[in-house]
């Protein structure tokens, strides 16, 4: 490709090829257009110059204000000429030029005399020019001529004055709206174009009145249409009314379907596409209104022309996001389109194909797409790889096949983005799919060999870390972390280092080898690497000193800091340097209360490199640690879980106070995160007093006072109640925040002695049975209820009553219940009528339930759900059914 | 609407370039993007074999005609369909007025007349007229014969 840019003036071909245009240049050529002011004119020569004019503007030359007026009033002279040819080019020349609102008067008295001409042309050419170039006080004059052309017998005068119409419908719309009438009469006029263009605007000037729009579809559906264009046209406004009119009809035939349905039949290929994508688009579509939609484009999938490939391959991918089952039967056929030489419709049939295809079909389209995906750009490429991904979620089987390819694509060139979702995508295989762990290990260990993003690198050193110890021989990895610490730089390196301790903390075989690797590491030229390797060693014994125990070095290497980092922090800069050397243990463990709360921050899906989802969380872990910490409540156990906070009191109150509700097996635990955020008051003897009348089952055993709360400085206070045994206690308590306040004087800091009682109401905060329940997924969810006693499985069927759709039933359900949906089962289709959410959890007593929704929607909203639960515990099964029926 | 009709030649230079909608700074960008598109796949293709792309919302259809190639970019009402009936006409319309599968040379020699084809064919981003003998006439300001 040469420069695409350049204009034809530097034409290579010097002998017969050469242009017409050679060596043009604007000025020469406006100084030619003096020719227009000759009193005896040459149409020949003014024509050959306007084309001059018009291949400059054509390749995007622009005139100066002067220079256009300059042209625009030469122009206007050759009106005076009456050569056919030359009139044609003027009109074309005025439009191009689109002169100034104080110029155009020039020439509207000709054009005017044009639009009233007996020549039918000259008055469809006068009703374009003087559309394009005037302005809304000019068009009251002429209304009276263009409602006349809109029913004009020549079809080009009628349709000039339509298409004039949809423009002008833009700027001026109160006039185009009394053409009403005329454009009616234009719809029914036998010259196709004539239709096409007035059902275009007519359907512009009646688009906000429903009823006109729905008896302008009824009144065509049942007559003539005479060109496949409009006949398109009309396809579309048939299928707004449908979408429109989707509330008002529930039972019976869906309103012209029938006719859409007659459209898959038409002679035109445009208007069958158009009427199967309507059918596809059809809201709540069933699958016998689907399946002559689909049969007519999967016979397009091998049509010849590339277009009706493209249109039936992009609405088919469509339909798969909906009806994936809907779509199968044109698999083979979009099989062969992967290798379509036009790259848009491959992408769209792989990324097809991966959404419908089954287990057996895996490997021979993974071939396909292996061909394909160096010649398509990165944004596609990722559209593959996440379709992959959830691909070999569906199929874990199929993991070596899948993982290899996503290996070998690694391996080619790449930007970050499409590099890092590859990783994500082997990270999540590895994670849920056990067998694929080895072999996905070893291909990220390749990948940073050769990686040149510090980010991708540091993150997979860190996941190896962790999962690479666990392996059958982690010693094959060591050589390619220690690479890392000669080739990369400080990130990587000091990150190589920690990876390389955690090896040598796990597997005590490998222990002195690693204490060697991480002596060399001591001779770094960066301060924070020699600083872990020496951390390490010391952790690890390598100095011969008495190593700390085992566990304390896995707890130091893999556990999250117990202390919140911003305590760290503050403690950190407060430390002056002394002989008495900092004391981690002196940093406070309170968590500071945090500012966003349940109701607030819906929780992110942990996706990719983050903490894997069957994990208890760091917080748990951090709360579980607080607990057990203090010896009121240290004696209940194993904290089975901890809610996220629930605010109790408004923004930018007096007392910030938060709630994090703490479930045991027997008890349960409010902690009450307090901040005071007046400055000048200390509180002390803090205690929320909790009634708990409207919580039969729960009474209280035990309170924990906060003995002092200064200003902006977080603090606890705790409750604790026992509850029945066996059923999930749920029950509402009211809480009120007690305290002695005492002034504090700003100057000093100083707190009087005397301080007064006070209250502050906080709102109300409940139990529910989610409560109870742990978030926990399955990577499988098939072979988890599977794999549970169907003896043991409990089903029932619910009525929900009337709802706004099926999403939101879906979702107060999966609230109700507190459970993980598993595989993205709780997005529910836009028009579905029907849905499966499958979710799994475990139940206070670590009990592992799966549940399996089945809902229906039917005319009215009305939804009913079968509900079946299988769990480890058949009691537990019963409990979720009262959850259910008591929710 | 039809938000772009493009002429260039073999090498990629522009002949005619008519934009509706798109902003001036946008133009550019465009015609880089067709050209670059026509450059990777209009190699050895047939005379009127249409090709298809789509980029973020809008559509694309171009072809080649002789040492010409020609692309036209369309959104909503204007999809992959709607554009393939627009350029079937002005490739039909460009042939009627050379007379055949036109060379660079010819198409220049025929430049304004191609000019006037294109201005009956799509005016301000609507297709207006689709039959090539009515175009014909047109463009000599001949009344239609067929009505």
């Amino acid at each position: 490709m040469a420069q695409p840019f350049a204009k034809k003036d530097d034409d290579r071909d010097e002998e017969a090829e050469y242009s017409p245009f050679l060596g043009i240049e604007k000025g020469a050529v406006l100084q030619e257009a003096r020719v227009f002011h000759d009193p005896q004119l040459d149409p020949r020569r003014c024509s050959q110059v306007i084309t001059k004019l018009l291949y400059l503007l054509n390749q995007g030359e622009t005139f100066t204000k002067v220079e256009a007026t300059e042209v625009f009033f030469a122009v206007t002279k050759l009106f005076q000429s009456r050569d056919i040819g030359l009139r044609r080019m003027v009109y074309l020349m005025i439009k191009e030029i689109s002169p100034s609102s104080d110029e155009v008067i020039m020439v509207t008295s000709s054009l005017m005399k044009d639009m009233t001409s007996r020549t039918d042309v000259y008055r469809a050419n006068a009703i374009r020019v003087l559309c394009q170039i005037t302005d809304g006080t000019l068009l009251g004059q002429i209304e009276r001529y263009l409602k006349q052309a809109i029913v004009d017998k020549n079809p080009v005068v009628a349709s000039a004055a339509l298409v004039s119409g949809i423009h002008i419908l833009q700027t001026n719309p109160e006039i185009v709206k009394r053409w009403s009438n005329e454009v009616q009469e234009a719809v029914q006029s036998r010259a196709a174009l004539v239709q096409f263009h007035a059902l275009a605007l007519l359907h512009q000037i009646r688009q906000n009145d429903r009823l006109a729009v729905s008896k302008l579809v009824t009144s065509l559906t049942r007559g003539t249409v005479r060109s496949p264009l409009a006949q398109c046209l009309l396809v579309r406004y048939a299928s707004q009314v449908i979408r429109e009119s989707a509330n008002n009809f529930q039972t019976g035939e869906r309103p012209f379907y029938d006719y859409l349905e007659s459209c898959l039949r038409h002679k035109s290929e445009m208007v069958i596409l158009e009427a199967a994508r309507a059918i596809t688009e059809l809201s709540g579509v069933t699958n016998r209104e689907l399946t002559p939609a689909i049969t007519v484009l999967q016979l397009f999938l091998s049509s010849s022309k590339p277009v009706l490939r493209f249109a039936a391959v992009r609405t088919l991918n469509k339909v798969a996001m909906t009806h994936p089952m809907a779509v199968t039967n044109c698999n083979i056929d979009m099989e062969s389109l992967i290798s379509d030489q036009n790259r848009s419709i491959a992408t769209l049939a792989i990324t097809t194909l991966l959404k419908t295809g089954n287990e057996s079909s895996v490997d021979r389209l993974m071939k396909q797409i292996t061909n394909f995906m160096s010649d398509i750009a990165d944004e596609f490429k990722i559209v593959v790889v996440e379709a992959i991904r959830s691909l070999c979620i569906k199929f874990p089987l199929k993991y070596r096949s899948l993982m290899n390819f996503l290996s070998n694509i690694l391996r080619e060139e790449g930007g970050f983005e499409y590099k890092k979702a590859i990783v994500d995508s082997i990270v999540i295989l590895i994670r849920d799919i056990q067998e694929a762990k080895e072999i996905g290990l070893l291909h990220l260990c390749e990948f940073i060999e050769d990686c040149e993003f510090t980010y991708l690198s540091t993150q997979i050193l860190h996941f190896l870390g962790i999962e690479g110890p666990k392996t059958a021989d982690p010693s094959k990895f060591i050589r390619y972390i220690y690479n890392r610490v000669h080739l990369e730089n400080a990130t990587v390196r000091a990150c190589a280092v920690t990876t390389l301790a955690k090896f040598g903390a796990t597997v005590d075989s490998l222990k002195p080898r690693i204490i060697v690797l991480l002596r060399r590491c001591l001779f770094d030229s960066d301060d924070e690497v020699r600083d872990r390797a020496t951390l390490y060693l010391n952790t690890l014994g390598a100095d011969g000193s008495v190593a700390e125990t085992d566990n304390d070095v896995k707890e130091f290497l893999f556990d999250s800091l117990d202390i919140p980092l911003v305590n760290l922090e503050t403690s950190l800069r407060n430390y002056e340097p002394s002989d008495q050397p900092f004391d981690i243990n002196s940093v406070p463990k309170e968590i500071k209360a945090q500012p966003l709360a349940e109701k607030k921050a819906p929780g992110k899906k942990p996706i990719g490199l983050g903490a894997p989802p069957t994990a208890p969380s760091a917080a748990v872990d951090a709360y579980d640690k607080l607990l057990s910490s203090i010896p009121e409540f240290a004696s209940y156990g194993k904290l089975f879980k901890s809610s996220a906070p629930v605010e109790l009191t408004e923004a930018e109150t007096e007392y910030a106070v938060n709630v994090v509700k703490h479930i045991f097996d027997h008890h349960v635990l409010f902690q009450y995160n307090c901040t005071n955020t007046i400055p000048e008051q200390l509180l002390e003897n803090v205690t929320v007093v909790v009634d708990a009348s409207e919580a039969e089952e729960f009474s209280e055993v035990a309170s924990k006072p906060l003995k002092s709360l200064p200003y902006d400085s977080p603090g606890q206070t705790f409750v604790a109640f026992e509850k029945t045994d066996g059923v999930p206690a749920v029950g509402k308590f009211s809480n009120v925040l007690k305290f002695i306040v005492k002034e504090v004087d700003p100057t000093t800091g100083e707190a009087e002695e005397d301080g007064v009682e006070d209250e502050y109401q906080l709102e109300d905060l409940e139990v529910v049975a989610a409560d109870y329940m742990q978030k926990v997924g399955v990577s499988n969810f098939r072979n988890a209820w599977e794999s549970m006693d169907p003896e043991g499985e409990r089903v029932d069927e619910y009525g929900l009553g009337s709802r706004e759709s099926l999403a939101e039933a879906v979702n107060a359900v999966v609230n109700l219940l507190g459970m993980q949906p598993c595989e993205g089962t709780e997005a529910v289709p836009s028009n579905s009528r029907s849905h499966t959410c499958l979710l799994s959890g475990v139940f206070i007593g670590n009990v592992k339930v799966l549940v399996r929704l089945s809902f229906g929607i039917s005319g009215q909203n009305e939804v009913a759900m079968k509900l079946a639960v299988r769990s480890e515990d058949e009691n537990v099964s019963n409990t979720i059914h009262e959850i259910v029926a008591s929710g | 609407m039809l938000l772009a009709v493009l002429f260039a030649n073999s090498e990629g230079n522009i002949l005619v370039e008519r934009f509706n909608g798109v902003p001036a700074e946008e133009r550019l960008h465009w015609r880089s993007f067709l050209v670059k598109l026509g450059a990777e796949n209009l190699k050895g293709a047939k005379n009127e074999e249409l090709l298809v792309a789509c980029h973020k919302s809008v559509y694309i259809v171009y072809t080649v005609l002789g040492d010409v190639s020609i692309y036209v970019v369309g959104k909503d009402e204007y999809d992959e369909l709607a554009l393939s009936e627009v350029i079937f006409v002005i490739t039909s319309a460009v042939k009627d007025v050379c007379g055949k599968p036109p060379t660079e040379r010819v198409f220049l020699d025929k430049y304004g007349k191609i000019c006037l084809c294109l201005d009956e064919i799509v005016w301000k981003g609507y297709l207006e007229n689709t039959d090539k003998e009515r175009i014909k006439r047109l463009i000599r300001l001949k009344p239609p014969v067929d009505f």
